[in-house]
């Protein structure tokens, strides 16, 4: 069930716009493409969470390209990267940095720890203690890192990718909802399809793929895309369109909670980013139809659901149940 | 092997559905040999273990094997048994537990679940009372919430959830039930279950011998409930349920003396010779009563004398015994009145004498001497029978359940050597006196007293309250009750059995929680009393709701019946039901305030819903263009205005000139004009 892919396939999308921005994401998609094959709809969903500027959380089984993805996006965004491994004995200053007594100045000189980097890979981030989790979880929300009563900013653009394995693996200590809820967006990658794997078992390694993926956007490119999509339109149907279905989780038997605030404005941020990314100026119900899965899923949960992997068929319903027009 | 992967029931589902089978189960169990209820637990123990994991399902030999075992323990069951309800009842509880362990897939569940539906019919052929139809109501309750469980989604997971939902359902039902069971005609059925009758021997039969009425004692069951109109219950000495006349005796059993093989038969013979009016002096002390006789397998009834029925299927016979056309399988009310202290017989028959006189032609010598000796003592036949009321009284006669077993010569035996005996000692002998005495006399069984329930105001009589007393015939007065229990123990009748027998071990020691012995306790007591009231309410107005009752019903509505009038009843409550439904959903219908632009893009789904290319719930605007253009090249163009104009209405500004909405509203209903005018069949055919 894990790895089959929910999502809606964005191939036979027409609505896309020839312009600047459009052909900005189809570069960047196709260069990362070459390191992770046949995920063209993740990759952009994972561009879409970027230029949104939200964190996006991957969530598959070991093996199937996480670290690959975020470091080919690293690399063709033209981002500092850096790597976490997370595991049950990681603390918080090897993520945050420590500062360290100098001999020569006698003074302590602090030394940023991995999260300084505009890409950070938070990888298995459900085998660390609560406490490590809540501390890359408070730096991803504030933007900034309090060590030893100092605040620090972090670099612009910052963005966590975090992976996990599916919580029901022993030994891990799944993220509660509120820290879930922190993650713009939650993607799975599921494997790939058949032309998809054949290339990729016709290739040496997979890792020679990675390091060919070229630059092809720039910073300014991603602060563009972040502040360009804030100028979207939304029209007054869309927006009765988002309520309704945000109304839909609420007050349902079958869902534990409804969707909160915050999993709304989400909604409708990731909604024109992809709306941009598409070339577009307006956003349509597609659009948030096809973010729907990865911003929403795992911030649902239904009544009787113990591992927390039932917002997939919630959002189905929501998809086959709220309709675009009253 | 199949390699496709099981369905997996729900938890929730199986769980009602074990439960449901547990308790639709469970009142089979009572009538039902242990070991088919041992089968059943196991089954259902083996279900849950597949669930578990633990077992699997049995194969293919197993299952054959249980087919043949079925089929083998139907086939003794059907001979000790005989073909009936019993022998059916726990061949299907068999196949139904046992489809339990194979229940695999959903069709399954939905069989098990039709077969609990079944098996609550079955159950509700053995029993109408109140307490097993409230029971039979639960069980289709938690029937229904297995089958609720069943098609909920698996998301939602809450018992008390799906239980309350079920409720609700069947809350939903009940005014639907309740004007079916009203108005739905009652149809006679066209067969009847033999319901075969185990617990033989309840009730009075029509042969007495020593021990029979004792044996009654014994029980604390039912016998019937009588509820007088209109005028107080008559005093607990004076409630002497007539039932049969006994005028037969060989020594040793009193017998009814049988015209004809069956009772049937004797409603037709016509030895009356003189009209009913002719026998019988009529008073006026009349007293009218409902009776609810719990069923016997026997067809006679009980009232007061001079009972005369009030229902056409019953009948008197020249004894003035009442009886029903065909035995009382099932609980049945009648109405009676009774002229109370109505003579009978002032003339007699000489056959009829003759029979009243007969004796066994040896045996008994001391009795016959007693009363030559007693009568020569005495001047009048009264005076006679008080001289032997008189003796019953001043000797040392017992009034006991658990008499000395009697010799050969039982009369004498019991009048001189034993001197202990029931009811049925005295009235025999009593008889056997009178008898000897060449007095006309005859023994009549039947219940003596009755237990008021204030509650509801009728009264209980119970098979313990069974009796035997006697009616001697004199001339000038026709046939006289008289009693010689009373001579003996008079709070027997005065206060009746309880009082007489508290202290005689033997009385109802059949029943562990007997009135009597709970009677100690004043709140078991009125519960008692309680709950009978609710069986005696439910049993008059629900189970006793016929035919008749309902054509009343009608009447009372409708004034006079007429066929047109009930169609019409029905007709009107139909309307008005599919009415109530229908106000109901319009009610809870969200209403919702389109827009113009919103309503014509529906518009546009309900023209290619014609061609069957309807829009989806939730479907985007190019979503559904896309998959109409590739199913529709050739509407592509008019579709693809459609949904761009509907897109630049809707979405693509903020706010849109009133101007330019205007125009494009108008291009868009042009297009879609031109769509309708493209999907009209006529110009399609010719295109």
């Amino acid at each position: 069930m894990f790895s089959l892919n929910l999502d809606k396939q964005s191939d036979t999308r027409s609505e896309l716009v020839e312009n600047k921005y459009s052909e900005q994401v189809q570069a960047a998609v196709t260069e990362i493409s070459q390191a992770l094959l046949g995920k063209e709809h993740q990759i952009r969903l994972a561009l879409c969470c970027l230029f949104s500027g939200g964190h996006l959380l991957v969530e598959d089984l070991p093996g199937m390209g996480k670290t690959t993805l975020s470091y080919a996006l690293a690399r063709a965004l033209g981002l500092d990267y850096n790597r976490v491994q997370f595991t049950s004995d990681l603390l918080p200053a090897d993520i945050l940095g420590i500062s360290i007594f100098d001999q020569n100045t006698s003074q302590f000189s602090f030394h940023p720890g991995p999260i300084f980097n505009q890409v950070v890979l938070a990888d298995e981030i459900n085998r660390s203690t609560p406490k490590t989790q809540s501390a890359l979880l408070e730096a991803m929300e504030e933007r900034q890192v309090t060590v030893e009563g100092e605040t620090r900013k972090l670099p612009e653009p910052f963005f966590v990718i975090a992976t996990q394995n599916p919580v029901n693996l022993a030994g891990t200590y799944p993220l509660p909802e509120s820290q879930l809820d922190r993650f713009l967006m939650r993607l799975r990658l599921g494997y790939p399809d058949q032309r998809a794997e054949r290339e990729l078992l016709e290739m040496d390694t997979e890792w020679d793929k990675v390091e060919n993926v070229k630059q092809c956007l720039q910073v300014e490119d991603v602060t563009e895309f972040r502040r360009q999509s804030a100028t979207i339109t939304a029209s007054g149907s869309l927006l009765d369109y988002v309520q309704r279905l945000i109304a839909f989780t609420r007050g349902k038997d079958e869902f534990h909670f409804g969707l909160s605030p915050r999993g709304s404005l989400a909604l409708m941020r990731a909604a024109k980013t992809w709306a941009l990314m598409c070339g577009r100026n307006h956003v349509i119900p597609e659009d948030v139809q096809t973010i729907l899965p990865a911003v929403v899923e795992h911030r649902l949960r239904a009544v009787s659901d113990e591992d927390g992997h039932t917002g997939a068929s919630l959002v189905q319903r929501m998809l086959s149940e709220v309709d675009i027009l009253e | 092997m199949r390699s496709e992967i099981d369905y997996q029931i729900p938890r929730s589902a199986l769980s009602w559905v074990l439960l449901a089978v547990m308790l639709v189960v469970a009142p089979q169990a009572l009538r039902m040999p242990l070991w088919i209820s041992a089968i059943a637990v196991a089954c259902i123990v083996w279900r849950w273990l597949i669930y578990a994991g633990r077992l699997g399902y049995p194969g293919r030999s197993l299952r054959i094997a249980i087919v043949i075992f079925t089929l083998l323990v139907s086939v003794s069951q059907m001979r000790n048994l005989g073909i009936g309800l019993d022998s059916a009842a726990s061949l299907l509880t068999l196949g139904f537990v046992f489809k339990l362990i194979e229940m695999r897939h959903k069709r399954d569940i939905y069989v098990v679940i039709s077969l609990c539906f079944v098996m609550l019919m079955v159950a509700f052929l053995y029993s109408q009372s109140a307490v097993s139809s409230a029971y039979i109501a639960l069980s289709v309750l938690v029937t229904t919430t297995a089958m609720v469980a069943l098609n909920r989604s698996t998301l939602l997971d809450n018992h008390s959830g799906t239980f309350s939902l079920s409720l609700k359902m069947g809350l939903q039902a009940l005014p639907l039930a309740v004007v079916l069971f009203l108005v739905f005609p009652r149809i006679a059925p066209l067969w009847a279950v033999p319901v075969q009758n185990n617990g033989a021997g309840t009730g009075v039969t029509d042969e007495m011998s020593p021990g029979d009425i004792a044996q009654l004692g014994r029980s604390s069951e039912l016998a019937f409930r009588v509820q007088f109109e209109n005028s107080p219950p008559p005093l607990h000495e004076n409630l002497y349920w007539r039932g049969l006349v006994l005028d037969d005796f060989d020594g040793v059993t009193w017998r009814r003396t049988r015209r004809g093989s069956s009772y049937a038969q004797a409603a037709s013979l016509n030895d009356f010779q003189w009209s009913w009016e002719d026998r019988v002096r009529l008073s006026d002390d009349v007293i009218d009563y409902n009776v609810i006789m719990e069923p016997t397998q026997q067809p006679w009834l009980y009232g007061l004398h001079l009972a005369d029925p009030m229902n056409r299927e019953l009948f008197q016979s020249r004894n003035f015994e009442i009886f029903n056309n065909g035995l009382i399988t099932k609980r049945m009310s009648y109405d009676l009145r009774s002229y109370r202290g109505s003579r009978t017989d002032l003339l007699l028959l000489d056959s009829v004498r003759r029979r009243s006189l007969e004796l066994p032609t040896g045996g008994n010598s001391q009795s016959r001497a007693l009363a030559q000796r007693l009568r020569a003592d005495t001047d009048s036949d009264l005076d006679y029978i008080y001289a032997v009321l008189a003796r019953f009284q001043q000797n040392e006669y017992f009034y006991t359940l658990n008499p000395p077993l009697l010799g050969d010569n039982r009369v004498d035996d019991f009048l001189f050597n034993t001197m202990a005996g029931f009811c049925e000692h005295y009235a025999s002998s009593f008889a056997f006196l009178m008898r000897a005495a060449g007095i006309p006399a005859r023994v009549v069984v039947g219940y003596q007293g009755a237990e008021y329930n204030r509650y509801e105001d009728y009264m209980m009589v119970y098979q313990y309250n069974a009796h035997a007393w006697n009616e001697v015939w004199l001339e000038g007065r026709g046939w006289v009750r008289f009693d010689p229990t009373a001579a003996v123990s008079p709070e027997r009748i005065e206060q009746g059995v309880e009082a007489a027998l508290a202290d005689d071990p033997a009385f109802l020691e059949q029943s562990l929680f007997s009135r009597s012995r709970l009677g100690a306790m004043d709140w078991i007591n009125t519960l008692r009393l309680r709950l009978d009231a609710i069986e005696y309410e439910w049993n008059r107005r629900v189970v006793n709701y016929d035919e008749e009752v309902q054509f009343e019903l009608f009447e009372r509505l409708l004034g006079e019946v007429t066929e047109e009038k009930v169609v019409l009843l029905f007709a009107s409550l139909a309307v008005i039901m599919v009415a109530g439904i229908a106000v109901a959903i319009i009610w809870t219908e969200p209403r919702t305030r389109r827009t113009p632009v919103d309503r014509l893009y529906l518009q546009l789904g309900r023209e290619l819903d014609k061609i069957g290319l309807g829009r989806q719930r939730g479907e985007a605007p190019n979503d559904y263009c896309r998959r109409v253009c590739e199913a529709r090249p050739d509407l592509a163009p008019l579709v693809q205005e459609i949904t761009e104009l509907y897109l630049e209405l809707n979405y693509r500004h903020a706010d849109l000139q009133a101007s330019r909405q205007r125009q494009l509203q108008s291009r868009l209903r042009s297009v879609l004009r031109q769509l309708r005018f493209r999907l009209m069949p006529v110009l399609k055919s010719q295109g």
